[in-house]
């Protein structure tokens, strides 16, 4: 079983970062597109009023600045908040903040286990009696990770369920893969708040596991601590096959399409790749076009 | 209403009916008294796709065999596909993709979008209901999920022609203001999915309406515009704009008609010579008394700033801007100034930014920060107690939350009107004036009474309360609309709810203002008149 458990965890991992990674890269690789952006554009001086740098006369003789991380930080700190949510619907974002708050803690939770299991590997105690401060803090954080993510995830799973069933304009849109997600992740949370309450009250378990995983001394767990494992495996697994990527296209979303109010200069790089779009074959076939071998460049410099 | 009810073989899958509408201030708040949207006539239900709310909008023909039937569905499938693909798509591949991928369907654009409040919250009407119809024919026929994935996972449809009927007229039910799109936490774009349903429908199907395609770009490339101007024309015109201007301030301008090498290449929205010929005379007159080196353009397309394909056609788009740009080369002037125009300004500036590349990416910008510059640069002699009557600014979409020009206009109405008041909200929140994306122009069978009804009813609403403490018509107000468009939208709804008469309420753009404050005019430059 030990042996198993180790198996579907390896692959449960490189599954999901194997997948994620053609997704994004996928995403990363579509060619350059127009322009779409959205006002405000976070990086713009104007940000308090959502202007631009189309403002000013002769804006392509003058330097622009531009603010990099306030985007960045903007939106990572929107993650632990859910702000946009907040203002926008304070009803839906009472059971999604505990929700999306519980995905982030259970993952913190388990990146700790593995980071405590490289601790234990370099013989520090990792126990609430430790001599060694890092040792304690480690199981102090991974256990406040643990329970409550556990707690938050149950609390949230069920009220965005039961949101998704009452609410009339959510019902209408939903799906039963939407409610067996609901469901699997209220699975995922309660088996690691069962395993904690009734068999492994200072979630050492998960520890020792980790610990067996990165030295192939692979160990047995309790019941629960399995189950648990299991259903957490199974769940990232799971997880390419939803719309969970959203957290990382997010931001992917703002900076390539909302923000991105990149002028294309003569002589620039963006003015490079747009070339080579315009060299792309086109294949529309409604009567003003009848695409099919011209290309894009030969197509805007014609008139039906 | 479910997802799938779009493929129902009714006669029509919602009724409108106007006692649902949003409420609107007084003196419309008795709904009875208010205009019927009108029902087609029998020939035009016989013979066109109208089976969605009994409203037409493209003017789409019913297929009139099977046969028929079925050619249309694979060509829409095969328009779905090219839409999949970087060779055909790659000017809004990402973007479409992020969309039809990433929505988490949590519904919280709906209540930003105008359309979808004011028609008293139409389930058909959500930014999100056509949206989640496409992505489920993606994935049943793009995709191929199997029968029985589809069947487990709850998300099935049946793709038939009633279905892509429905949701071709439903592309045309949103303004693309992209409203939703900023409300979106995710960055989902619905306005953009209903931007790419019109594209496959022109760019595959060959479907798009008369106004946008036929009457609009086709036209405009081959008369000179959209209007029907003709060069000729435009020279008459030009002629009657140098008269006018002498009668209404005793000066003889010389308007510049193709002046090689000039500064500036001053495209207007060709409607405004129709329509508005105040707003042309008033940049000429402004033009003239700063100096500005400026000229107009008389060559086929180079004096209408109008490019339509930035809302349903990609190809038009690129056509239409190249031939700008070509104009400007001929020339030799240093850049394109874009009058007072929503949609032109994004298309010209933004858009179609990735599209011209060497000596074809002449700058181009915007004529309200001229505007500003030359009013704050005392080269004019302004006193804003000519412009002494409330004033409110209507917030282009395109020029504001979709380019960031959101603060000149302001500046300018600060400076010379007194009782300059926002909506609200106002700026990038703005609502859109319900006109746009073209529906402004399109003015065939019921459309108009929708657009008045349904899509311009949060703006008069918005309008109506900025000027509750002075809605008597004996006062005389102005909307402040810089945009060709919004101002023709604006005259319809007026019309529509006869607001000129039963509250005083005129509307014109930003430049008129400027001239009506010039303090050595002898007469008031704005005469309100209603047209």
């Amino acid at each position: 079983m030990s042996i198993f458990l180790a198996i579907l965890t390896y692959f449960a991992y490189v599954f999901i970062v194997l997948m994620y990674g053609i997704k994004l890269a996928k995403y990363v690789r579509m060619p350059t597109h127009l322009r779409w952006e959205l006002y405000p554009v976070i990086h713009e001086e104007k940000l308090s009023y959502g202007g631009s740098y189309l403002e000013e006369r002769n804006w392509w003789e003058k330097a622009r600045k531009k603010r990099p991380f306030k985007g960045f930080f903007s939106l990572l700190k929107d993650y632990f908040t859910l702000s946009d949510y907040a203002r926008r619907n304070f009803l839906y974002w009472i059971g999604l903040y505990p929700w999306h708050i519980g995905f982030i803690l259970i993952i913190t939770f388990h990146i700790l286990c593995f980071f405590g299991a490289i601790l234990i590997k370099w013989g520090i105690d990792v126990s609430p009696q430790s001599t060694d401060a890092l040792g304690a803090f480690f199981y102090y954080l991974t256990l406040i990770a643990g329970v409550s993510s556990f707690v938050l995830g149950i609390l949230g799973g069920i009220i965005v369920m039961l949101n998704r069933i009452f609410s009339r304009s959510l019902r209408e849109f939903a799906t039963r893969v939407n409610y067996f997600t609901y469901f699997f992740t209220i699975v995922v949370f309660f088996t690691g708040f069962y395993s904690w309450f009734f068999e492994d009250p200072y979630l050492t378990e998960y520890r020792h596991f980790w610990v067996g995983l990165i030295s192939l001394d692979f160990r047995d767990v309790s019941l629960w601590t399995k189950i648990h494992i299991v259903v957490f495996d199974l769940f990232l697994i799971y997880l390419p096959f939803t719309r969970s990527l959203h957290y990382v296209t997010r931001f992917l979303a703002f900076f390539l399409i909302r923000w991105d109010d990149e002028p294309n200069l003569t002589g620039g790089k963006l003015e490079e790749k747009i070339r080579a779009q315009l060299e792309r074959d086109v294949s529309w076939s409604a009567p003003h076009i009848i695409g099919k071998g011209k290309k894009w460049r030969e197509l805007a410099g014609s008139n039906p | 209403m479910k997802i799938e009810d779009i493929s129902k073989d009714t006669e029509r899958l919602v009724e409108l009916k106007k006692e649902d509408f949003m409420e609107l201030p007084f003196p419309y708040n008795d709904k009875g008294s208010e205009p019927d949207i009108k029902e087609l006539t029998d020939e035009q239900k016989r013979t066109l796709e109208a089976t969605l709310d009994g409203i037409c909008a493209i003017g789409m023909k019913k297929p009139e065999s099977k046969e028929e039937e079925k050619e249309l569905i694979k060509k829409f499938l095969s328009g779905l596909g090219k839409l999949l693909t970087p060779e055909n798509n790659w000017t809004f591949l990402m973007p479409l993709h992020h969309s039809l991928e990433y929505c988490v369907k949590c519904q919280i654009c709906n209540d930003y979008c105008p359309i979808y409040v004011a028609s008293g919250k139409n389930e058909i009407y959500r930014p999100t209901y056509r949206s989640e119809v496409l992505r489920r024919i993606v994935d049943k026929y793009i995709k191929k999920k199997g029968k029985l994935r589809l069947k487990i996972s709850g998300g099935d449809i049946e793709l038939n022609w009633p279905l892509i009927a429905r949701l071709g007229e439903l592309a045309y039910r949103c303004t693309l203001c992209r409203r939703c799109a900023m409300a979106c936490p995710l960055g989902v774009d619905n306005g953009l999915i209903a931007h790419e349903i019109r594209k496959l429908f022109s760019q595959e199907l060959g479907i798009a309406p008369k106004e946008l395609h036929e009457l609009g770009t086709v036209q405009q490339l081959r008369v000179g515009s959209s209007t029907g101007i003709t060069p000729k024309a435009l020279s008459n015109i030009i002629q009657f704009m140098e008269d006018d201007i002498e009668e209404k301030t005793g000066r003889r301008i010389k308007i510049p008609v193709d002046k090689e090498g000039a500064e500036i290449l001053l495209i207007h929205n060709a409607g405004e010579f129709l329509s508005w010929p105040e707003n042309t005379e008033a940049f000429a007159i402004l033009f003239d008394i700063a100096g500005i080196d400026w000229t107009l353009s008389s060559e086929l397309a180079g004096y209408d700033a109008v490019n339509y394909g930035v809302w349903y056609d990609d190809v038009q788009l690129a056509r239409v801007a190249t031939r700008h740009v070509e104009i400007a080369k001929k020339l030799k002037v240093k850049k394109i100034n874009v009058g007072e125009c929503g949609h032109a300004h994004k298309a010209m500036i933004v858009v179609a930014d990735r599209v011209l590349v060497g000596e074809m990416n002449i700058p181009r910008e915007s004529s309200i920060p001229l505007l500003r510059d030359l009013v704050f640069s005392g080269k004019l002699k302004l006193n804003p107690q000519r412009n002494n009557f409330p004033v409110t600014l209507h917030d282009p979409c395109n020029m504001v939350r979709l380019m960031g020009i959101v603060n000149p206009q302001r500046e300018i109405l600060r400076k010379i009107c007194p009782d300059f008041r926002e909506m609200e909200p106002h700026g990038v929140d703005n609502y859109c004036c319900g006109g746009g994306s073209g529906f402004a122009i399109m003015q065939s069978m019921n459309f108009p009474d929708w657009r008045s009804s349904v899509s311009g009813r949060m703006k008069l609403k918005q309008i109506l309360e900025v000027f509750k403490d002075v809605i008597s018509p004996d006062i005389k107000k102005y909307v402040c609309a810089p945009c060709s468009n919004c101002k023709g939208q604006i005259r319809d709804l007026f019309n529509h709810f006869k607001v000129n008469e039963r509250c005083g309420i005129f509307y014109g753009g930003l430049v008129e203002l400027i001239v009506n404050a010039l303090e050595d005019l002898k007469k008031p430059f704005i005469e309100w008149e209603w047209h």
